[in-house]
């Protein structure tokens, strides 16, 4: 089985940027042609995906969540999987190229640096963690989700205002639905954060009985959580809409972004498996 | 084929002049009763403010393209029409015109498909008319699908091209779902009437109108059923409103940034769009520099109207294209009404028939029945051809004009369903 997980890992790139290509291609030519093929594409890429990931989780015995690069590849399938979810449910189909761009990134990281992991630490076997991971990479794909959108809004907001009616005024949806498809997607990654959060609670003291709750990465989390917390209130309470709303959302993927790297790479956290 | 076509259209005429041989669908019946009583079999006759067209089969082949002209100059006898005010189609390009006028590439405004259900219209007035024959209508069937085909397979007609579309357009980019919304239209002449009838024809929720003369507005405002408040004080209620469209004749501004401001307050900075489509302008174009306002004036919607109009002239090609394609298939289909290929194909047809159901029998039959079976079931079908196809025969021999020996095979070819066996 191995070297048909080594092949699926280097061909899924290709599924991805393929995917990509047919969605960017149908985005700059506005046509009618690869309306539902494109959609087909990202549905064979997502099967593909899922095969792979069943196939790694036969094979080493573990799902994969123990480490960043496994992470990467479950990750970008998510993300890809929601938009997926979110085009069917929406029937917005224009904005494809700029969220599966994010897998592609988060999926060649890991086809270049994953490694074929059979054993894994004992605190890493647990039924909870597996929640929490899961909970936590739905989390994150809404927040990377709601600011790709958030981005698109901004961009659509100044293209409008300065009387540039190009390619984006032409094949993006109004700022009302971009706003509200970011606004979605951050309710869906807050609360799935909040489940991660609560777990992680219930289950880091377990795991790990001299745990610190000044652990950068736990810092990381709860400034994301809180940051969307307060502009998610501000939003239900009709004080904040627009703009402001959609900086805090990319301003909260950044955060995100930066603490998940630096716990990883950088800093030494008991999130740091490598 | 023998179609006759002549056009008074915008690249031939003045407006005035196009505006004088328009054809009321009144005018157009008359019209066509005067020209079947004359030299013309069939035809249809094309009016809208931008053209007006006439393509008819003459009864003789003598009778030529001056004879139409001379219809029209004299129906509208009272307007000098000079030769060079005309042109003139014969045959295939008669039809071919027909087909560019029909998808709108021949249009003032390209691509526009009011013109496609114009022609639909007044083929519907021919066949009323009976002016309609079977070339005619196999021409417009032809034209439909043209139409049809340019609209669904090209972008012919995508993009608004008029700034009032534009400025729908682009309130669509801002906003998701025009029925929630609010608009308010200021000043009720010819341009703001025009934005406030497409703003009710795209389901915008609420409507008001306010016009420095109350009646004007009120008149107005009882034909769109919408409220109307009196100028006086129409900035108090800025912040009510989504969208605020300016069409007024004023000197100088109307509504200051200071005004916009204030009404962004009371709405909590909610999206509001202001189309300043006045000239000289109503509104500050300062206000597009204060959040969630979108400040639009006439230079920026001619923006997306330029490029609209440019994105479906690089789409003629391809509606020319579809015209190529269709032009073919109506020729051959035209061809095929001669005697001789249709004698062929009737007798294909039969025979067809014939050996289809003798293979499903045969074996109901003995050895020595089969080859009579074969023999007596060939017989009946050469009987039953025998006389029509004498008759084709005699058509094709005959003094007939092309185009009544074609539809009268035509007619045998419908009747046996032969086209579409082919």
């Amino acid at each position: 089985m191995l070297p048909t997980i080594h092949t699926i890992n280097v061909l899924l790139p290709f599924f991805y940027v393929a995917t990509f290509a047919i969605y960017f291609y149908d985005f700059q030519q506005g046509g009618k042609k690869f309306e539902n093929s494109k959609r087909l594409f990202l549905f064979l890429t997502l099967i593909f995906h899922f095969l792979y990931l069943l196939l790694r989780t036969i094979e080493f015995d573990h799902p994969p969540i123990t480490n960043v690069f496994e992470i990467f590849t479950v990750l970008a399938c998510s993300i890809s999987f929601a938009y997926f979810i979110l085009e069917l449910v929406t029937d917005i189909r224009g904005t494809g190229p700029f969220i599966i761009i994010i897998s592609i990134i988060f999926q060649v990281i890991s086809t270049l640096f994953i490694q074929d992991l059979t054993e894994v630490k004992e605190v890493l076997r647990s039924n909870l963690l597996g929640i929490h991971v899961i909970s936590a990479l739905i989390g994150y794909s809404g927040i990377t989700i709601s600011s790709v959108y958030g981005v698109l809004y901004l961009i659509l907001y100044n293209e409008i205002k300065l009387n540039k009616f190009g390619l984006i005024f032409n094949r993006l949806p109004s700022l009302e639905i971009l706003e509200r498809l970011s606004f979605i997607a951050a309710i869906i990654g807050f609360a799935f954060l909040t489940i991660t959060i609560i777990i992680g609670i219930i289950w880091l003291p377990q795991a790990f009985p001299n745990i610190t709750f000044a652990d950068p990465k736990l810092i990381g989390t709860f400034a994301v959580w809180i940051l969307y917390g307060i502009g998610l209130i501000n939003k239900f309470l009709g004080k904040w809409r627009g703009k402001k709303l959609i900086i805090l959302s990319i301003i909260g993927f950044c955060l995100a972004i930066l603490s998940t790297m630096l716990t990883n790479f950088l800093g030494k956290s008991f999130h740091s498996f490598y | 084929m023998n179609l006759l076509g002549i056009s008074i259209n915008h690249r031939t005429a003045p407006v005035e002049l196009r505006e004088a041989l328009h054809l009321s669908e009144d005018e157009i019946r008359a019209f066509i009763q005067q020209t079947k009583d004359s030299a013309f079999a069939e035809g249809i006759v094309i009016s809208t403010c931008n053209r007006t067209e006439i393509y008819a089969i003459p009864k003789s082949d003598k009778t030529s393209l001056k004879d139409l002209e001379n219809l029209i100059k004299n129906y509208k006898s009272s307007f000098e029409v000079k030769d060079e005010n005309f042109q003139h189609f014969i045959s295939r390009e008669s039809i071919e015109h027909l087909f560019r006028v029909a998808c709108g590439i021949e249009s003032l405004l390209i691509g526009d498909n009011q013109i496609f259900k114009q022609v639909k219209d007044s083929f519907l007035i021919s066949e009323e008319m009976n002016f309609a024959g079977v070339l005619i209508r196999h021409v417009m069937d032809a034209a439909t699908r043209v139409g049809k085909r340019a609209i669904n397979e090209t972008t012919i007609s995508e993009g608004a091209v008029t700034v009032s579309y534009a400025a729908v357009q682009l309130v669509e980019k801002i906003f998701s779902n025009l029925q929630k919304k609010s608009a308010l239209i200021i000043g009720t002449g010819e341009t703001g009437e025009i934005a406030a009838k497409h703003l009710r024809y795209r389901g915008i929720g609420r409507l008001a109108l306010t016009n420095r003369s109350f009646e004007k507005a009120e008149k107005l405002a009882a034909e769109l059923k919408t409220a109307v408040f009196p100028f006086s004080n129409f900035k108090e209620h800025l912040h009510k409103f989504d969208i605020i469209v300016s069409a007024t004749s004023a000197e100088g501004l109307i509504i200051t940034k200071k005004d916009i401001e204030d009404a962004m307050k009371k709405r909590n900075y909610a999206s509001m769009v202001l189309m300043d489509i006045a000239i000289p302008r109503d509104i500050d174009p300062e206000s597009k520099k204060i959040d969630y306002v979108f400040y639009h004036d006439i230079d920026s919607l001619n923006i997306i109207v330029e490029q609209n109009l440019g994105k479906r002239k690089s789409e003629i090609p391809k509606v020319e294209k579809i015209i190529q394609e269709e032009l073919d298939n109506f020729f051959e289909w035209y061809n095929s009404l001669e005697a001789a290929p249709t004698i062929k194909t009737l007798r294909d047809y039969f025979e067809s028939v014939r050996s289809e159901e003798v293979e499903k029998n045969i074996n109901k039959f003995s050895e020595d029945d089969k080859e009579k079976l074969e023999i007596i079931t060939k017989r009946i079908i050469n009987k039953i051809l025998h006389h029509p196809t004498i008759e084709l025969r005699k058509i094709s021999e005959s003094d007939l004009r092309a185009e009544d020996t074609a539809a009268k095979i035509s007619v045998i070819r419908d009747l046996f369903g032969l086209n579409k066996k082919e």
